[in-house]
């Protein structure tokens, strides 16, 4: 029996949508980058066209680029005893946006993945869209397109601020009631800004300001070959005058 | 040795264990049934009640509460020591803090913590509960449940094993046997 829809599944998406969307394929993954104008049209032509039939949506998260493809420590101090813990480190949530540490490497800072199944095809596809402003991040909801997006949606707003237009019930879903603020932000503070504890005045639960101080808590083994080669010689080193 | 045979030996710690279970002896050797009368102090006899009939109210969180089940399962088998896991705090004695108290569950632990009929006594089982433990650091989670409600005995481990929970629980026991409910001038 001859396939009656030939061609990758690139190449189909290519035909089909032309420069809407741009391509890429990392280890065999398609993904697919789009406008977020365009997001509403091309997954209901994803869901229903006979080519594509992505007829389940996987997942829904966001992504904050910034600080994205930055490293808090430098690697290339290492000596032979490893490296420096104690370093005046720029953790999560010790700069905002605007005092950024570099020009980012991404344009923008929000964006969305959404993880596709066609199992009448049995083939994946991930979609990235970014949102277009930065401050405002908002995309289209998805929630007429696949229902069991709506979860999903309301995750990315609580953790990331994403505003999903059309959503018929944008609430958060994770944090805490009348929780301030989205924490999986690159720019929110990892220790957060409050803290609860029982007043035995009050006798309940109350909320104060946080009352201890950030710190860098993930030792980074992130390093070079250059960098691991000295680090065994000079042990070598060490143990031989010792 | 009879049921009881000095009030300050009632009061010390460690108790010797056989003073109030000789009730639970053979017909045989019991003193009870020998002499048809037994004397012990009012302390040492709710003490004995409390300490073998801790029902604590089921509160797991996280991953503890897995450890917990196993030391409630067939293998530990917690019903030994009089621990039955209840599903209404009126009628719990104990409350196991058992996994990661996150800021939004914070007001119900307390609440469910107000609404056990006092004596009552809590166990923080885990780092998480402990201290905060691996979420110490983290913007959602209480950094230690004695933040909330008042712990008596504190398991560590991430997660501690069953046995732990339960030499736990006996230390628990322990606690209360020193405990004198009735004031004695």
């Amino acid at each position: 029996m001859s396939d009656p829809h030939p061609g990758s599944l690139a190449e189909q998406l290519a035909a089909r949508f032309g420069d809407t969307l741009s391509l890429t394929a990392v280890r065999n993954e398609t993904i697919a980058e789009l406008a977020a104008a365009d997001l509403i049209a091309v997954t209901t032509a994803l869901r229903d066209e006979p080519v594509f039939r992505f007829s389940e949506l996987i997942d829904l998260c966001g992504i904050d680029y910034l600080s994205y493809g930055q490293t808090e420590w430098d690697t290339d101090t290492a000596g032979g005893d490893g490296f420096s813990r104690g370093v005046e480190g720029q953790a999560m949530g010790r700069f905002n946006w605007d005092e950024r540490p570099r020009a980012a490497s991404e344009p923008r800072r929000f964006a969305a993945v959404i993880q596709l199944l066609s199992i009448e095809h049995n083939r994946r596809l991930r979609l990235h869209v970014f949102c277009d402003d930065d401050t405002l991040p908002m995309l289209p909801s998805l929630t007429s397109v696949w229902a069991g997006v709506n979860w999903f949606e309301r995750e990315a707003f609580d953790l990331y601020g994403i505003i999903f237009d059309g959503h018929p019930d944008l609430r958060r879903i994770l944090t805490d009631y009348g929780f301030v603020g989205h924490p999986f932000r690159k720019d929110f503070p990892l220790i957060g800004n409050v803290e609860v504890r029982y007043d035995p005045e009050l006798k309940r639960v109350i909320y104060q300001p946080v009352s201890i101080e950030p710190r860098v808590l993930v030792p980074r083994t992130i390093r070079n070959d250059a960098d691991l080669l000295q680090a065994k010689a000079e042990a070598a080193d060490h143990w031989r005058e010792n | 040795m009879g049921v009881i045979d000095s009030v300050s030996r009632v009061m010390h710690n460690p108790q010797p264990l056989n003073l109030v279970d000789d009730i639970l002896r053979p017909v045989g050797d019991n003193p009870v049934m020998q002499h048809g009368f037994a004397t012990t102090s009012v302390d040492a006899l709710m003490n004995w009640a409390r300490t073998g009939s801790m029902w604590p109210v089921t509160f797991g969180l996280a991953c503890c509460a897995i450890e917990m089940m196993h030391a409630g399962a067939s293998r530990l088998d917690l019903d030994r020591y009089g621990v039955i896991f209840r599903p209404s705090p009126r009628q719990s004695d104990v409350m196991i803090v058992a996994g990661t108290l996150t800021n939004k569950m914070a007001p119900a632990l307390r609440k469910i913590y107000d609404q056990m009929a006092e004596p009552k006594w809590v166990i923080s089982m885990g780092s998480c509960a402990n201290g905060g433990g691996y979420y110490h650091y983290s913007y959602s989670v209480v950094r230690g449940c004695d933040r909330i409600v008042p712990v008596d005995i504190y398991v560590p481990g991430c997660p501690p094993t069953a046995e732990a929970l339960i030499h736990g629980i006996l230390q628990l026991q322990k606690k209360i046997r020193r405990t004198s409910t009735v004031a004695r001038s």
